[in-house]
């Protein structure tokens, strides 16, 4: 196993710190985005797209739009496949619309004031139909059906362990709270972005997206190609949170269109766009009934969560049960409702569910420390699940694998020291007076790293310079970087000889994509492998030039010598050079859950708040996020995404909701300006500090685990509890905006003195 | 592309019926200092055109000269028209900052300036800062403190950062975030871009 003899060996390159390895690409505007890109002959499209939020197109006349000199193709649900966008429920067009903002129709043109102008040249007549926004409602009988079956999706997501009744009944103490975040926006700086290029069969497609297979997959299905036939190329990438995670359906028309004109189509969103036709994080509202012991065991927890999945949803979402990962809990049930509406598509976003459920139990254990005066991290501490528990591999309730690598205690433990939890009150205000009151928070977070099928190759050129190639994406996490250094480091050649190629298809083996924390992790391991396929043809190529058994030979900076007698080596160039043919290294791993032993990435939130009673607004005056990162590849881009993420965490507690008019299901706030997401002055993040704990994992490449998604999960449950620890007041609905707490405090004074 | 295609208006179709008339040979009066494949097909004048404007502007260094439709952002023209692609399109509502360019020494959002506004003025992008292979201080310091993530708005915000810095070469933190405050980095890489703000200062002053 790879990871024995990594330990046996000290680490040249894993470890450092320093830029991305295409940092000057990135800060000189030589990184080329999918929307930077030209093509000869290239035609601009634009998509029309339905006003109402649910409706069934009755009719549609393309025939005065295709008039229009400089219109070179239109397409409409007529033109699309009946085939779901992979993962989806969605066609590319669809004949009945959902939300408001869906596509209907589009337009490639020979530039972008022409594809505008024809847009309301197309005749479409809607058959408006009924809509429900609320996912509870949607439920109810007699409510608008977005589909055949109902719009409850498959059956209830169940999980079961022990027995909830019993074990509620069993408790000294139960609470029974509910948590609401909304549907929020999600995305990234660069707005969707597709080109489409056919040359005779022959499908290219450079796409803004995390997962360049997956929209191979998808396209293979919507114009029945095989594999071969169709090439996705994502090489810089501005962001994606989860968004980009899956096929989508800007691909698919803009291979429609371009397959229609016989040219090739960019199809860009503009933002109103991305915002409304992306994936948004999904609207929850969880029930939750938490009861103890006495002696401050968490004994047993019943869940009833809400998940808005509005009108599509990718894949099957919804809360990841984080709950029975991070606690050990002997009684619990969890019953998810996964229900459509008309609000826009939701999807993964960084954490998928976790954020929202985090929210949700980590606020009820802290209103349970409370009720109980119990030390809300020493409640933590009695009740995480420590090294060597069971704990759950797969998606059902039984407890059939063993925890490895765990150190939530220590995340809890590192984060409290750094914050000083000592100092802080066990009454909320602590006899503060005056407008202002600060208070400290904490919450826990953990996720699974990676997982499913991920490649890579790996070649070394005649002169001894490698190349990485792999089909994940570099969407910012640093992956170029990470994944070349551990390249470098298996191969034993410096970092500066190693070039990585990310985001195509055509070039790199299958590979899932980059989400849910498995870029580093999944990836990572498959370029382990393919680094050390290489490794073990160099050294056999080496062994006789060197009159030695491959054994006895090894190589590092670029040297290959006999470990026996140092005098005898030969450069990795001469070597490549005399052997006369390049090297290529492959590197397929799966990551399933049939290993037994289980390892999760933990990390522990503290925050100090203060809150103005007078304005309502919360300031972060200190936040700390602890994190297991595995063994840290690049500390800089550790500590850049631990930073990242909390303000994206933190950002969801006071703006990013997206509000819809109940009249029409309309979106009201996607722009920018409306949604507010946070700026340099609106946390500072001077105030945020980094704990990496490096605690050496066991599957992931040289110990690593992920983290992209993990700091993104505990602001939400972090601030309302220091709120309540500050003031006294419980927010259980995101955001937490100044009218909102505001409103909370009003509701704690008594009535005497809000009367008078 | 060609700007045939991109530059269309309600009088197009007249202007290709003229040029599919053979009127090509005359195509040269809306002249260009760098000639594109796509000047071939540039239309005869159309002064008479009032949709239609020539605006002239230095661009890092070098005077263009091109006729374009009035509607053309500067961003339009930088990506467009001079294929600067540094700039980048993120909301085109003035409510991002990934648009950034310094245009007379100020930074605007090139998504909301019109071409014409800029006509005569000295702009300057991303791709004009660095001089040869010798990156300019800002962007050693951005590259110093790893200050960016996907790199989408850092065009923008190191444009913000040398307006800022050439107009208040020493500022204080506080200054540096409110200069900083109309450029949205999604990926939250905030601590670095002010740590890189803050250094590029300290790498200009020496």
């Amino acid at each position: 196993m790879a990871q024995q003899q990594n330990t046996t060996r000290t680490l040249r390159v894993i470890g450092g710190d320093g830029p991305v390895i295409d940092a000057v690409e990135r800060v000189t505007g030589q990184a080329k985005y999918t929307g930077d890109l030209e093509l000869p002959g290239m035609l601009v499209a634009r998509v029309l797209r339905s006003p109402h939020a649910h409706a069934r197109i009755a009719g549609i006349d393309t025939s005065r739009a295709e008039a229009l000199p400089g219109v070179k193709a239109v397409v409409t649900h007529k033109d699309a496949a009946k085939v779901p966008i992979w993962g989806n429920r969605q066609r590319a067009l669809n004949e009945q619309v959902r939300f408001a903002g869906e596509a209907v129709a589009a337009i490639a043109a020979v530039d972008e004031e022409t594809a505008a102008k024809a847009l309301p040249l197309i005749d479409v007549k809607y058959e408006v139909l009924p809509f429900v926004l609320d996912p509870e409602k949607a439920l109810e009988p007699g409510a608008p059906q977005l589909f055949a079956d109902g719009n409850l999706e498959g059956q209830p997501r169940v999980l079961i362990r022990g027995d909830v009744e019993r074990g509620l009944a069993e408790c000294d103490r139960v609470i029974e709270r509910v948590y609401h975040t909304p549907t929020m926006w999600s995305g990234s700086m660069e707005p969707r972005a597709a080109i489409a290029q056919w040359e005779g069969n022959k499908l290219t497609v450079w796409a803004s997206t995390q997962a360049p297979c997956r929209v191979q997959t998808n396209l293979t299905g919507q114009f029945n190609l095989p594999d071969s036939q169709v090439r996705v190329i994502a090489s810089y990438v501005g962001g994606g949170f989860g968004t980009k995670s899956a096929a989508h359906v800007d691909e698919t028309i803009a291979a429609l269109l371009s397959r229609k004109a016989r040219r090739p189509v960019k199809l860009q969103y503009s933002r109103e766009e991305e915002i409304l036709d992306s994936n948004t994080r999904f609207e929850t509202r969880v029930y939750v009934k938490v009861g103890v012991k006495r002696d401050m065991t968490l004994h047993a927890m019943d869940v009833k969560a809400y998940i808005n999945q509005g009108a599509y949803h990718v894949r099957l979402g919804g809360l990841g049960n984080q709950a029975t990962h991070i606690y050990r809990i002997p009684h619990l049930r969890t019953v998810q409702y996964r229900v459509h509406t008309n609000v826009p598509n939701t999807g993964p976003t960084r954490g998928v569910g976790d954020p929202q459920e985090t929210f949700a139990i980590d606020s009820a254990l802290d209103e349970m420390a409370v009720e109980m005066g119990w030390d809300p991290v020493e409640f933590r501490l009695k009740n995480v699940k420590r090294n060597g528990d069971p704990i759950a591999r797969g998606g059902s309730g039984a407890e059939d694998g063993r925890l490895v690598a765990q150190v939530t205690d220590r995340c809890l433990e590192e984060g409290a020291a750094r914050i000083d939890w000592s100092r802080r009150s066990t009454l909320p205000g602590g006899g503060q007076t005056g407008p202002r009151a600060r208070g400290l928070g904490v919450a826990v977070t953990e996720r699974g790293n990676g997982g499913g099928l991920a490649g890579a190759s790996v070649t070394v050129n005649l002169d001894g310079s490698v190349v990485v190639f792999y089909a994940s994406t570099d969407i910012g996490t640093g992956s170029r970087t990470t994944l070349s250094m551990i390249a470098a480091e298996t191969l034993g050649v410096p970092l500066a000889s190693v070039r990585a190629v990310a985001g195509d298809t055509e070039v790199a083996p299958y590979d899932g994509g980059s989400y849910g924390n498995r870029t580093l992790y999944s990836t990572g391991r498959a370029v382990e492998a393919a680094a050390r396929d290489c490794l073990d043809d160099i050294l056999a190529t080496a062994a006789p030039m060197l009159k030695a058994s491959p054994a006895e030979v090894e190589l590092g900076d670029a040297v290959v010598r006999v470990k026996a007698d140092a005098s005898r080596s030969l450069p990795l160039r001469d070597v490549m050079q005399r052997r006369g043919r390049s090297v290529v290294g492959d590197g397929s791993v799966t990551q399933s859950q049939a290993e037994t032993n289980v390892e999760r990435a933990a990390g522990a939130h503290f925050v100090e708040v203060e809150v103005d009673r007078e304005t309502g607004k919360i300031r972060i005056l200190r936040y700390v996020s602890a994190h297991d990162v595995g063994q840290p590849i690049n500390v800089t881009v550790v500590e850049n995404q631990i930073e990242g993420g909390t303000i994206q965490g933190l950002a969801l507690t006071q703006a990013e909701e997206l509000r819809f008019d109940a009249r029409d299901g309309r979106c009201l706030n996607a722009s920018f300006l409306d949604l507010k997401p946070p700026t340099m002055l609106d946390f500072d993040a001077r105030r945020i500090e980094p704990i990496v704990i490096a605690n050496i994992g066991e599957q992931g490449p040289y110990g690593a685990k992920g983290l992209g998604e993990n700091p993104c999960h505990a602001g939400m449950a972090a601030v309302a509890n220091a709120v309540y620890n500050a003031v006294g007041i419980r927010l259980r609905r995101v955001p937490f905006t100044r009218a909102e707490v505001l409103r909370a405090l009003a509701e704690q004074r008594p009535a005497s003195s809000r009367t008078a | 592309m060609a700007d045939e295609d991109r530059d269309h208006s309600d009088l197009s179709v007249t202007r290709r019926a003229f040029l599919k008339g053979g009127a090509l040979a005359t195509g040269a009066l809306s002249s260009t200092l760098i000639p594109t494949p796509a000047d071939a097909q540039l239309p005869v004048a159309t002064e008479s055109d009032p949709r239609r404007s020539v605006v002239e502007m230095t661009v890092n260094g070098v005077a263009y000269r091109k006729e374009v439709p009035n509607r053309t952002t500067l961003l339009q023209f930088l990506r467009e028209h001079l294929t600067l692609t540094g700039a980048k399109m993120g909301c085109d509502r003035a409510q991002c900052g990934a648009c950034t360019v310094v245009v007379n020494g100020r930074n605007v959002y090139s998504c909301t300036t019109l071409a014409v506004e800029a006509t005569g003025a000295e702009v300057l992008t991303i791709e004009g800062l660095a001089k040869g292979d010798a990156l300019h201080p800002i962007q050693q310091a951005f590259i110093q403190h790893s200050g960016f993530q996907c790199g989408f708005c850092t065009s923008g915000q190191i444009m913000t950062t040398k307006a800022f810095l050439d107009r208040v070469p020493r500022p204080t933190e506080d200054e540096a975030r409110r200069a900083m405050s109309g450029n949205l980095c999604r990926c939250a890489a905030y601590k670095r871009i002010l740590e890189s703000v803050m250094t590029a200062s300290r790498l200009m002053q020496a």
